[in-house]
């Protein structure tokens, strides 16, 4: 048995197609991003080495600060409109006494399952200034809140942030309604008994037990936030002006509107390691409340 | 007090509800209107009378058919040369016996935590390199690559858990590796290849980013970068646009209507693998 499940030859065969694919298309461009970041370069003639100064010149890059500033206002929308709606709804959905409570989550989730240009061209519509269903529902119910969505600086970024909301809550919310759904029922009885309300109840016993849950949904929408771009891309090419530029709309500009490579891949490097940062902080604070 | 306090639930619930459905509902409902409807008469309600018209000229005189034949290519040839590999792939990790078995494990597992943005410049440069540009190829080698590390960790997940007395027996029996792997293995992870086979024919379906890099050819666009198309095209015609997102919408929302437990499934059991 050992020497049939040992047959190296055999090995060889399964692994390799899957280990060859994967490290060409992955693995090898990840360290070439790293690596063309410290090079001249505009993708065609021989690179030429200059250390770190593309790193410097990203520095005193004044779209830097607009892409950071933007992937922050993304992911505080994401977080605050998914995880923090979301769980409201999880809970209530999760009561026994709700009833079409398949209809609900199948509803909640058709958007997730849509293609990303059409979310964008339908909203594309719904923010229209004179047209639109938003700006006429407001009209409607005689709130004076009238905007041009997409075309104010201050407004726009958080109206994209909430249409990529909006597509996703429903994979937010099925993961925190599986949560939810995987804590003992014994919990929350022990708990109403003692004398809790169920609101209390939920608060003390099912929402700190989805720790777990709530570490996944947060490194979601914090990096997708940092890495956002095709909303910004379909529905306001980055504007107005560079007012929505993000990261990712960075690289996208310097490496295939200007030539640019190397400098592209040095705002990779950037957008990864700021994932990554992300991704080891949220990991590192919900295991220290453990203790 | 008792009915209050479950209509108080219920609130939220049904307000999500409206936020999240009425904004295709409207969709829907614009596509069958002509301007003057949508702008003037009837904006919020369900149209009076249904125009089909914007349909018949949607898919008529667009490439609509061309780009969903491009999409379902693309998709299905992804999907299945995932499912292949990382099937042949876990079953080594899995259930082979070798030395660095834990450590390519592990090599696989990295390219989840990958934003695909740092790959997106060299993966344009390599695909211009093997003149693949503008050609199917120039998708489903990175989709494929893309879809490896969760589907191979799904079904890591699945053969860990064959006891292995199918696999003695098996042997007894005189089938060679191969064969068991075919004959014994595979059927085994039946409703794990389901799951993988959805999960993965939606997301390559419905991907943007690299087919905007990698594809510029009209005749080789997806769907998703197809309708991009459109937006410049039916800027003064709604219902066409209407019409035109309808269309492209409808097949991914009645697999998702027909097969809603497994892709939930399949979402939640990725959470539990990344986390």
């Amino acid at each position: 048995m050992n020497r049939y499940l040992s047959n190296k030859k055999a090995i060889a065969l399964f692994l390799l197609p899957a280990l060859l694919i994967y490290s060409v298309v992955i693995i090898y461009p990840v360290l070439q991003t790293v690596y063309r970041s410290f090079f001249n370069w505009d993708g065609l003639s021989t690179a030429t080495w200059n250390g770190i100064s593309n790193y410097r010149d990203l520095l005193e890059d004044p779209l830097l600060i607009t892409s950071l500033r933007n992937g922050l206002i993304f992911a505080l929308v994401l977080a605050v409109f998914q995880i923090g709606l979301g769980t409201v709804l999880a809970l209530a959905c999760a009561d026994p006494r709700i009833k079409g409570r398949k209809l609900l989550k199948t509803s909640y989730f058709i958007p997730v399952v849509l293609s990303v240009t059409v979310v964008c061209q339908l909203w594309l519509a719904m923010y229209d200034p004179t047209n639109g269903l938003i700006n006429r529902l407001f009209n409607l119910l005689h709130i004076p809140y009238q905007q041009n969505w997409l075309t104010s600086p201050t407004v726009s970024i958080i109206a994209i942030a909430f249409v990529n909301a909006w597509q996703f809550m429903g994979y937010q919310f099925s993961l925190l309604y599986a949560g939810v759904k995987s804590i003992p029922e014994q919990y929350m009885e022990a708990a109403t008994i003692d004398g809790c309300s169920k609101w209390m109840a939920h608060r003390k016993v099912t929402i700190p037990l989805m720790k777990e849950t709530y570490k996944f949904c947060l490194i979601v929408a914090i990096t997708s936030g940092i890495g956002a771009f095709v909303q910004m891309l379909i529905m306001t090419s980055g504007g107005p002006g560079t007012s929505n530029y993000t990261l990712t709309y960075m690289i996208y500009r310097y490496a295939f509107m200007e030539s640019n490579y190397g400098y592209a891949c040095a705002v990779s490097v950037v957008l990864v390691s700021l994932s990554l940062l992300a991704t080891v902080i949220i990991n590192k604070t919900f295991d220290r409340n453990e203790a | 007090m008792k009915k209050l306090r479950a209509v108080l639930i219920q609130t939220p619930l049904w307000i999500y509800f409206v936020i999240s459905v009425y904004p295709l509902v409207w969709m829907i409902s614009y596509s069958l209107k002509n301007n003057d409807e949508i702008f003037v008469t009837n904006p919020f309600g369900f149209p009076t009378h249904f125009r089909i018209e914007n349909y018949t000229a949607a898919w008529s005189q667009f490439n609509i058919p061309r780009y969903f034949m491009n999409s379902f290519i693309v998709s299905s040839i992804s999907t299945l040369l995932i499912i292949v590999l990382a099937l042949m792939f876990s079953f080594a990790i899995a259930r082979m016996r070798w030395k660095f078995r834990e450590s390519v494990r592990l090599y696989m597992t990295i390219g989840m935590f990958m934003p695909l943005q740092v790959i997106m410049i060299p993966l344009a440069i390599l695909v211009r390199d093997f003149h693949l540009t503008n050609t199917y190829g120039a998708l489903i080698v990175p989709y494929v690559a893309i879809g490896l590390p969760f589907s191979c960790l799904i079904f890591y997940g699945f053969m860990k858990s064959i006891p292995g007395e199918l696999e003695e027996s098996a042997c007894m029996d005189g089938a060679n590796i191969y064969r068991m792997f075919i004959q014994i293995i595979v059927p085994v992870v039946t409703p794990a290849i389901a799951t993988v086979a959805i999960f993965q024919f939606l997301s390559n379906w419905n991907e943007f980013m690299l087919a905007y890099i990698l594809i510029s050819d009209e005749a080789m666009k997806t769907l998703p970068l197809g309708l991009l198309f459109f937006q410049g095209q039916y800027s003064t015609d709604w219902g066409g646009m209407g019409a035109v997102m309808t269309i492209a919408s409808l097949p991914m929302v009645i697999i998702y209507l027909f097969f809603s437990e497994q892709v939930e499934n399949a979402m939640t059991v990725g959470s539990a693998v990344k986390g």
